[in-house]
Parts: structure tokens; C-alpha cells; sequence
């Protein structure tokens, strides 16, 4: 062990004074603060704005006078997807996602980008987060560190009186493992101290551990992997090379070539073409604005036999409202289902991307980040599932409001004169029908179990690449 | 601690580089293996570190085979390898207090000094980083490491090759010395001159075959004249060589 420590301590030497490691380090530090400053800037701006629009939302539907329900119900409402908490440090899928809404009934719409600034991006960088960051550039910083580490004592001819010292191959893999482990903890640093800030969000210390624990994976699968190549080739040259090669290949070309594949394979139908057979099958449902629709007539039927009555004027309700009501429910099943299909295509098309990851260690982790992060498909469709629970419950406390609060008689009269209109109108105390709404990430169970898979990967590559180095250096000769 | 080589041979690549040599050096005597390039007198410094195991015959430190226990092998060897291999970016005190701290012994700076006065390393370049030095230099700070280790054994790889002749004549004397403190030495070398200065037994390899050994007797040197032909010969026609072997 002693030996190990030593040939550590001497590793940080050599990167001391070659001025390596804190080149290295200031370059990612450099990056990783300009990045999380403006991640940070950016989406605590976009907070705020998406807070306050929310509640000027809610006012502004508060605030309308007294009307016709249904009015109310195409009036709709916005709703805002505030960010995770550790959105500044993994944006995920926020940045082409979009984070508002337009519930009205009948209808579900398309998230989309509250501000055009949100979706701008002319420059093409703002992709670059601090996620990226680890994700991309700090294997890069291993592989600078790391790849002389053995090739540079063979070329010096260093190799061989190290070892007739009685060091062995696996004590000088595993004391430059050391350094380069403990320059790797030292690059988490930033990473905890940027994403404590998250903490003040509401996000758990647990969260950030695990996340940082995630990338200490990933970067040590970098470490062994570039500690093999500067074992098996004897030139310098050669490994940065090879190093290099990988870096591309695993982190550029495989996760673009994975994209591309898995868009081409997709069998699931475009929005355009889903969209028309939807509509199809909601014209069979019937029109839920004219309550003499065949569609509706066994509804009808069954509400005049309940209350014992001859015809819909003399029931104690709006049936008008009643329609609307029945309507709507069939309508949010049929629309439900579409939109289940549509996110489990979706989410299918993810599985198939994060199954990559078992060739690109890039795309096991920046799986695992986004889930862990809560920025990532799942928590999409979270959004959207909560969106139209608050959808279907203001609509239908509207169209409650339309039934009980609104008399069948003066609803058809309201287009016969300016005093009917007035009196076709109910109190605005009705549109009390707001779910106040904020959007919370899962559990950090729930998303930890998000991120098994890719956490699997990324720990099959490094035991397999650790396997290997400790193989390699059993055989390790100057 | 006596070396030795029983019908060594070893292979590298594929290709037969020692083809059964056999000599032994006792405590207290210094054996300079001479050849030419491509010989396998580094092949034979290898063997005895363990770094290469034989495909056939023995080598023996003590009459224990190396390859049964090379950690503990290499622990009663110092080897100065040929091209004084050391640090650039440490000076001349850190390069010797980084591998005596991983062999696993430990020196004063006065121990360190003492070792680098004994090579003649000029006090005002021990603080200089390595990268500044000349090979002659390098290999003084190597030898003096080796020194410093006070192992049994010492393996040396072209020990004077890079150095000036009065550092060379300095050198064969500390060799001199250490050898009759009781260290075994196993040098190798094309100076013809050099080893038969300071080696009590010659060993003249070629093409991995030992064609020849002289030795000194009764403490006169060994005769330069002789070894200068028979391995100038040796260079022409080793079968004739085989044939003088003297000892």
C-alpha cells in the first residue's frame, strides 16, 4: 500500500509540475462556471417568469366577470412547468420540451415554450450545460491526465528500474489509478457546490450524492479506460490517439449514429396523421355543444327516467350542462388513450436510445442525469399527465357550474335579446374551480429507479474495463 | 549472494536471444559480460530481474531460481539500467529519495549527499531538474541510487557508457570497491578496456552464445590484449573463439 501512495503522491507531482493538472483544472473549471452561471442565470429566470405568469394566469381567470360557463371553459387557462431543482445543472429535455400549456376543454394542446427566448438559441450553444460539461469535456481532462501515466514511464525507460525496485505492474496501475481517482473527486467539487444550490429548491442531499456518485462512475470508466490504452501501447503518441478515437466515437459519433437509427426504426405515427384519426374518433363520440346529437339520446333517456320526468325542461337540471359534462368525460377518455399511446411510443423510442448505452458510456450517463435530475421523457409526461388532470377538473366543475348553477330554459333564450344574454350568465364565485398547481419531480426513489438501467451500464463498462487493466497489468514489462 | 546461469536460454519475440549460456559470479567479484549490439548481454541483466523467465535452463540467485520468487529477487538487486533512466522533472535528490522510498528503504539528505560526493555529482546541480543534465550526469545520480540502496547484488547495464574518462577510471574504482565489500556484480559492457580494469571474470557473448571466458588470477588483471582479440575474433567467427576458453 505504501508503494501505491507513493507512486500517487509522485503522480501528482509530475502533474504539478508539468503544470498538467492545473492547466487541465482550470480549463474545466473555466467551462463548468461559465456554463453554470449561465444554466443557473437562465433557468432561475425562467422560473420566475413561469411563477408569475402562472399566477397571473390564475388571477386573470379569477378575475372574469360572471359569463356563460361554457364561455369559461374555451376562456381556458396556461399552466407553467416550473424547473427541477437541478434543472440548472442537467437541463435534460426542458430545452426542447417546452414548459406551458393551454388547457380549454375539449381539447388537449401541444406544450409549448412560454417565451420565444426560451426556444432561441441562434448561436446553437446553449446546449452546453454544466451536465455537458461532465458528459463531454471531463473525460477529456482524464484522458489528458491520464494517458502517459504508464506510457510515459515505458518511453522514459522508467519502467524498468521502477520495477526492479519490487514495484509490480498492478501496484503502479493502481497508485496511478489513485491520483487520477483523487483528481476526479476533486472535479465533483464544482458539481456539489453548484448543484447545492438545488437544496434551497427543495431537492434532497441524497439527490446530489447519488448524482455525483453517477458521474464518479462515469468518469472512473474513463480513467480505466484510459489507463489500458496507456498500458497496452508503448507510444504516447499512440494512446492519445486511440484515447481521442474513443472519446469520438463513444461520445459523438455512437449517440448521434443511436439518434438517427432509432428516429429512422420509429413505426409510431406523426402528429399530423394521429391527429386526423383522433379527430375521427372523437366525431363518433357526438357534439358535446348540441344537445339534440343522437349521440346523446339514450344519456337522455336515462337522466328523464331517473327523475321521473316527460322531458328535459322539467328536469332540475341544465341537461345542456349535462352533455357537456358526459361529453367531455368520453371525450378525455378517448383523448387519454391517444395520448398514452403517443407517450409509451415515446417513451419506448428513450428505452431504445438509453439501450445504447451498453455501446456509449455518454449516453448511459446522460440517461442516468436526466433521471436523477428530473429533466428527463418521464417527467415530460408527468407534466402532461398532471396538466390534464387540472384540465378535466376545471372543465368539468365548469360545466357542473353549467348544469346546476345555469336553468335549461334561460341557456337556449340566451341569444334571443341583450336581456336573456344577461341572463344566460352565472357568478363568477363559479370559477372557483382552479387546482392551485406546482410541478413537483417523483420521489428520489422513483427516479433513482428511473436511472438503474443506465447506472447498470455504466457499472458493467467499468468492471469490464477494470477487469481487463488489472489483466493487463499482471503483464505489464518495460 | 552468488548469480548464475545454468544453460540459460531465452527467448524474445519468437527469437532465441540467449542460447544456453552458462557462468556464475561469486560474492565479492565483478563479471563483466562483453559483446557486441544485439549480443544478449541486456537479455541476461532482464533474466535476473525476473523480467524475463527462460524457455529452458536456470537463473539462480543463491541457487534459488529467480522466477520461484521475483519480488523477493529483486529485492537483493540494484540495477542501473543502460540509459541512467530517472525522473526529468525531479532534481537529483528527489530522484533518489522517490525510488529508495519504493524499494522500501529510506536515506538522510547527508546519506544522499554522500552517495552523490562519491560519484562526483557537483553539489550546485543536485537541486537542478534532470531535464538539464548530460548523460554523464544522469547516470552518476543512477549510480549513486544504486550505491544507496546497499543491495547484495548489482546488475549494470553499460554503466560507463556517457561518461568522461576520468568520471570512467572514478567509476571502475567505486565498482572496485564495492566489489570487495562483498557485493556480487554482473556488469555489461563493450569496453573492452573497462572490464578487464575492473572485472575479475570476462564473459564474451555472441549471437546469445558465451564463446569465451578469461578470468584473473592470483590478483593481476586480466590480459586486455588477449580479450581485445578474442573478441574482435568473436565478431568474425565465434566457433573459433569456444575454443580458447580458458577457465
Amino acid at each position: 500500500m505504501k508503494q501505491i501512495l507513493l507512486i500517487a503522491a509522485g503522480e501528482w507531482r509530475y502533474w504539478l509540475r508539468s503544470r498538467l493538472a492545473l492547466g487541465s483544472a482550470f480549463i474545466f473549471l473555466l467551462l463548468f462556471f461559465v456554463t453554470s452561471v449561465l444554466s443557473s442565470w437562465h433557468i432561475e429566470a425562467q422560473s420566475h417568469s413561469r411563477e408569475h405568469h402562472q399566477s397571473e394566469a390564475e388571477d386573470t381567470f379569477l378575475a372574469q366577470p360572471d359569463r356563460h360557463p361554457h364561455r369559461m371553459v374555451h376562456y381556458g387557462h396556461y399552466l407553467f412547468r416550473t424547473a427541477a431543482p437541478l434543472a440548472s445543472f442537467d437541463p435534460g429535455l426542458d430545452m426542447v420540451t417546452g414548459q406551458s400549456i393551454f388547457l380549454e376543454g375539449h381539447r388537449q394542446n401541444t406544450v409549448m415554450f412560454a417565451e420565444s427566448a426560451a426556444s432561441a438559441d441562434f448561436g446553437g450553444l446553449s446546449w452546453l450545460s454544466p451536465a455537458l460539461i461532465y458528459q463531454l469535456f471531463a473525460p477529456l481532462i482524464i484522458i489528458l491526465l491520464a494517458y502517459g501515466s504508464i506510457a510515459r514511464e515505458r518511453e522514459a525507460a522508467v519502467l524498468a528500474p521502477l520495477m526492479a525496485l519490487g514495484v509490480s505492474g498492478h501496484q503502479l496501475i493502481a497508485g496511478k489509478a489513485l491520483a487520477l481517482l483523487s483528481f476526479i473527486l476533486l472535479m465533483l467539487v464544482p458539481l456539489l457546490i453548484s448543484s447545492s444550490l438545488a437544496l434551497n429548491r427543495g431537492e434532497s442531499l441524497n439527490a446530489l450524492l447519488l448524482l455525483a456518485g453517477f458521474y464518479f462512475i462515469y468518469l472512473s470508466l474513463w480513467l480505466a479506460l484510459s489507463l489500458l490504452a496507456s498500458t497496452v501501447f508503448k507510444k504516447r503518441a499512440s494512446v492519445l490517439l486511440t484515447l481521442f478515437g474513443l472519446w469520438f466515437g463513444l461520445n459523438l459519433v455512437l449517440p448521434s449514429l443511436a439518434v438517427n437509427a432509432i428516429g429512422s426504426e420509429s413505426t409510431a405515427a406523426g402528429k399530423i396523421e394521429s391527429d386526423l384519426i383522433m379527430m375521427a374518433d372523437l366525431r363518433k363520440l357526438g357534439n358535446g355543444h348540441n344537445a339534440s346529437d343522437p349521440a346523446f339520446t339514450k344519456l337522455k333517456a336515462d337522466l328523464l327516467a331517473e327523475h321521473g320526468v316527460d322531458n328535459i325542461e322539467e328536469l332540475p337540471v341544465n341537461f345542456r350542462g349535462i352533455v357537456a359534462m358526459y361529453s367531455e368525460k368520453k371525450l378525455t377518455k378517448v383523448l387519454n388513450d391517444y395520448a398514452n399511446k403517443r407517450m409509451m411510443a415515446e417513451l419506448q423510442q428513450e428505452q431504445a436510445l438509453v439501450r445504447f448505452g451498453w455501446l456509449s458510456p455518454a449516453l448511459a450517463i446522460a440517461a442516468a442525469s436526466r433521471a436523477i435530475a428530473g429533466t428527463d421523457l418521464i417527467h415530460y409526461h408527468l407534466f402532461q399527465t398532471q396538466a390534464e388532470a387540472v384540465r378535466f377538473n376545471f372543465v368539468q366543475g365548469l360545466n357542473r357550474a353549467h348544469a346546476e348553477a345555469l336553468s335549461y330554459q334561460a341557456d337556449i333564450n340566451r341569444n334571443k335579446d341583450e336581456d336573456s344574454w344577461k341572463k344566460a350568465r352565472v357568478d363568477a364565485s363559479n370559477w372557483q374551480v382552479l387546482d392551485e398547481y406546482e410541478f413537483q419531480t417523483a420521489a428520489l426513489s422513483e427516479r433513482y429507479s428511473n436511472a438503474a438501467q443506465a447506472m447498470r451500464m455504466l457499472l458493467a463498462w467499468l468492471i469490464l474495463a477494470i477487469a481487463i487493466l488489472f489483466w493487463r497489468g499482471g503483464s505489464i514489462k518495460p | 549472494m552468488k548469480l548464475q546461469a545454468n544453460s540459460l536460454y531465452i527467448e524474445r519475440s519468437g527469437k532465441q536471444v540467449l542460447q544456453g549460456i552458462s557462468f556464475s559470479v561469486d560474492q565479492g567479484q565483478v563479471y563483466a559480460l562483453l559483446g557486441g549490439n544485439g549480443a544478449g548481454k541486456s537479455t541476461t541483466l532482464l533474466s535476473f530481474l525476473g523480467f524475463l523467465l527462460p524457455a529452458s535452463g536456470q537463473a539462480l540467485i543463491d541457487a534459488k531460481e529467480v522466477g520461484a520468487d521475483i519480488g523477493a529477487a529483486r529485492k537483493n538487486i540494484a540495477y542501473l539500467p543502460e540509459s541512467a533512466s530517472l525522473y526529468e522533472h525531479l532534481n537529483a535528490h528527489e530522484n533518489i529519495e522517490y525510488f529508495l522510498q519504493l524499494a522500501g528503504s529510506a536515506a538522510t539528505q547527508a546519506h544522499i549527499d554522500g552517495a552523490l560526493d562519491q560519484v562526483a555529482l557537483a553539489p550546485d546541480a543536485r537541486l537542478r531538474k534532470l531535464r538539464d543534465y548530460s548523460k554523464g550526469m544522469r547516470q552518476k545520480v543512477a549510480i549513486a541510487l544504486a550505491i544507496l540502496r546497499d543491495t547484495d547484488i548489482l546488475l549494470l547495464d553499460e554503466p560507463t557508457s556517457g561518461l568522461d574518462p576520468n568520471a570512467i577510471d572514478e567509476f571502475h574504482q567505486l565498482v572496485r570497491q564495492l566489489a570487495d565489500k562483498g557485493k556480487t556484480i554482473l556488469m555489461v559492457t563493450h569496453d573492452v578496456y573497462g572490464a578487464c580494469q575492473v572485472a575479475d571474470k570476462i564473459g564474451l557473448l555472441h549471437s546469445g552464445c558465451l564463446v569465451g571466458e578469461f578470468s584473473a588470477e592470483d590478483g593481476n588483471s586480466i590480459d586486455t590484449e588477449v580479450v581485445h582479440k578474442a573478441f574482435s575474433a568473436s565478431a568474425k567467427s565465434p566457433s573459433k573463439i569456444s575454443q580458447t576458453e580458458p577457465a
